[in-house]
């Protein structure tokens, strides 16, 4: 493919909160100015802007331009995606995507979501009622927890190693102040807390949140001028869910599989390179599978590659080092977007006390969506590099 | 006149082109579709073949029992539900994976495992929107 080189120039977000107390048009305004502060260009510079937002929950239409407006940032190319937990994820691809092909030299991606305005709190996310699965109940808990169920069957996980991830990101969140949640946690709490879906817990499962996130990326002749460290997009990788509805192996995550594979290519990097990922674990079940999915260890050897702490600091790979969506908390549209603002920070050497040392090359992950018949319907991946 | 008036507790059965329940007292079983073009079995019923796009999808009752490759027990399931609820993905021999409720006591959902036979029966998996019980297929241990 013909592309230009692209940087990123300019990162902001919000602190998550479990309720925020300001609307979703604000969270993203926040985040835009905190970018734009953090990129040192006048804000008529960006000459596209995406805009991620799990779609219908925040009730409005055109969210993007809500946010956008009086911030002065009207009269360019403006867009909402939507693809549920990759929305502010994908709105980076879009930026990069124009930047990349020679449409624009700085463009910018955010994500936003305020849940708690939007939904009640004790739900769990679920299919769409009309499919044949949501009409039997199933919730994404309840999918994420057959994984669990099926991959501790094969082999020989349990619950203690299920906790050990919401443990460490926990560990990792207390060094993070945009995190949600900060208190330290142990496996017994983890062990003790509320049976959601057996067998996850309560804390296996990643809580709501509201924040919001942005990303200016721009040329790296640009981000040269502007006289700022080097943040490379090496990949930026959006693939989406292949149906099926035969045998699929529920612990072989085939479109991260399909996905990571292609951003290594696109990269001309491999699993070898990278410092730190943040994945989607959404539920504790997801680093083992996306360890092994991203070719960190082969598959079924997640669990001994976490009960050693391969995926911790002084191990292999830091996984999650903000705390992940298990503690940082899941604002479903902003969560994309805020991965690559913390990968940035720590290939910038500016991740305070979480900082992962000599970090040269991290990667950023989400998925989305239940949709029947797919393994999930979106994924989207970035590798970053300084 | 709105045939679900004066009715306090319609049935509905939930896709009725892919899981039949016999008049005659038959026991009930799902339908997959074959490709009649490249041959591969879809389950529930689709419009076009999603390897092929032949719209040739011939009908194919399926076996009553399969294998459950895994599952939970949901004590948050979908508002409206009650809890525990189990449910799981059961195997069928013609190549098809089915996710579905399994219907168990509380007191015997401790005795579900990946494995297990398990049969397809009619049951109401919930209510829609307007109080109406919604039958479709669950499935039981076979004994």
């Amino acid at each position: 493919m013909n592309s230009r080189e692209v940087c990123i120039i300019g990162v902001g977000m919000t602190k998550l909160h479990k309720k925020a107390a300001v609307p979703v048009d604000e969270l993203g305004r926040q985040a835009v100015m905190a970018a734009v502060k953090d990129s040192g260009i006048s804000p008529k510079e960006i000459q596209s802007i995406y805009i991620g937002e799990m779609g219908g929950l925040s009730g409005s239409i055109c969210l993007g331009q809500r946010i956008c407006a009086t911030l002065g940032l009207g009269g360019v190319p403006m867009a909402n995606v939507e693809s549920a937990c990759s929305s502010g994820a994908i709105a980076v691809h879009q930026a990069w995507k124009d930047v990349a092909t020679g449409r624009t030299d700085i463009s910018m991606g955010i994500g936003v979501q305020h849940l708690s305005g939007s939904r009640a709190s004790g739900t769990a996310f679920a299919p769409d009622a009309n499919d044949p699965e949501g009409i039997q109940g199933v919730t994404m808990p309840g999918i994420y927890a057959m994984r669990a169920m099926r991959y501790m069957h094969e082999f020989g996980a349990t619950p203690e190693d299920l906790a050990l991830v919401a443990v460490k990101n926990r560990r990792h969140a207390m060094m993070n102040p945009y995190s949600s949640f900060q208190n330290p946690i142990t496996v017994e709490d983890v062990l003790n807390s509320k049976m959601i879906s057996d067998p996850l817990n309560l804390l296996m499962c990643c809580p709501n949140a509201d924040g919001g996130a942005a990303v200016i990326v721009a040329t790296k002749e640009k981000a040269r001028q502007l006289g700022a460290k080097l943040v490379r997009i090496a990949a930026s990788e959006i693939t989406s869910g292949i149906f099926t509805n035969g045998f699929r192996d529920m612990t072989t995550m085939e479109i991260t599989y399909r996905g990571s594979k292609e951003a290594y290519h696109m990269a001309g990097l491999g699993a070898e390179d990278i410092n730190m990922v943040e994945c989607h674990d959404a539920f504790v079940i997801s680093e083992f599978l996306y360890t092994e999915a991203m070719g960190f260890c082969g598959h079924g050897e997640g669990v001994e590659f976490i009960r050693k702490g391969m995926a911790d600091y002084g191990g292999k790979v830091v996984f999650s080092p903000r705390g992940g969506l298990l503690s940082c908390g899941h604002p479903t549209g902003c969560t994309g977007t805020a991965q690559i603002v913390e990968a940035t920070w720590h290939l910038r050497g500016e991740a305070g006390d979480r900082q992962v040392p000599d970090c040269k090359a991290a990667l950023t992950h989400v998925t989305g969506g239940g949709v029947y018949g797919l393994d999930n319907a979106a994924c989207t991946i970035h590798i970053l590099t300084r | 006149m709105d045939k679900n008036q004066n009715n306090e507790q319609q049935q509905i059965v939930f896709h009725p082109d892919f899981f039949v329940v016999p008049d005659n007292g038959e026991k009930p079983y799902l339908i997959g579709f074959s490709c009649k073009k490249c041959g591969k079995m879809w389950f529930p019923k689709l419009p076009i073949c999603p390897d092929c796009w032949s719209d040739e999808l011939e009908k194919k009752p399926l076996g009553r029992t399969g294998k459950l490759y895994t599952y939970t027990v949901m004590n948050v399931p979908q508002p409206g539900l009650k809890a525990p609820l189990a449910v799981g993905y059961i195997d069928f021999p013609e190549g098809v994976r089915v996710g579905a409720q399994i219907d168990m006591p509380p007191e015997k959902i401790g005795e579900i495992k990946i494995g297990m036979e398990l049969e397809v029966v009619a049951g109401v998996v919930r209510q829609d929107s307007n109080g109406n019980k919604v039958i479709s297929y669950r499935f039981i241990p076979v004994c």
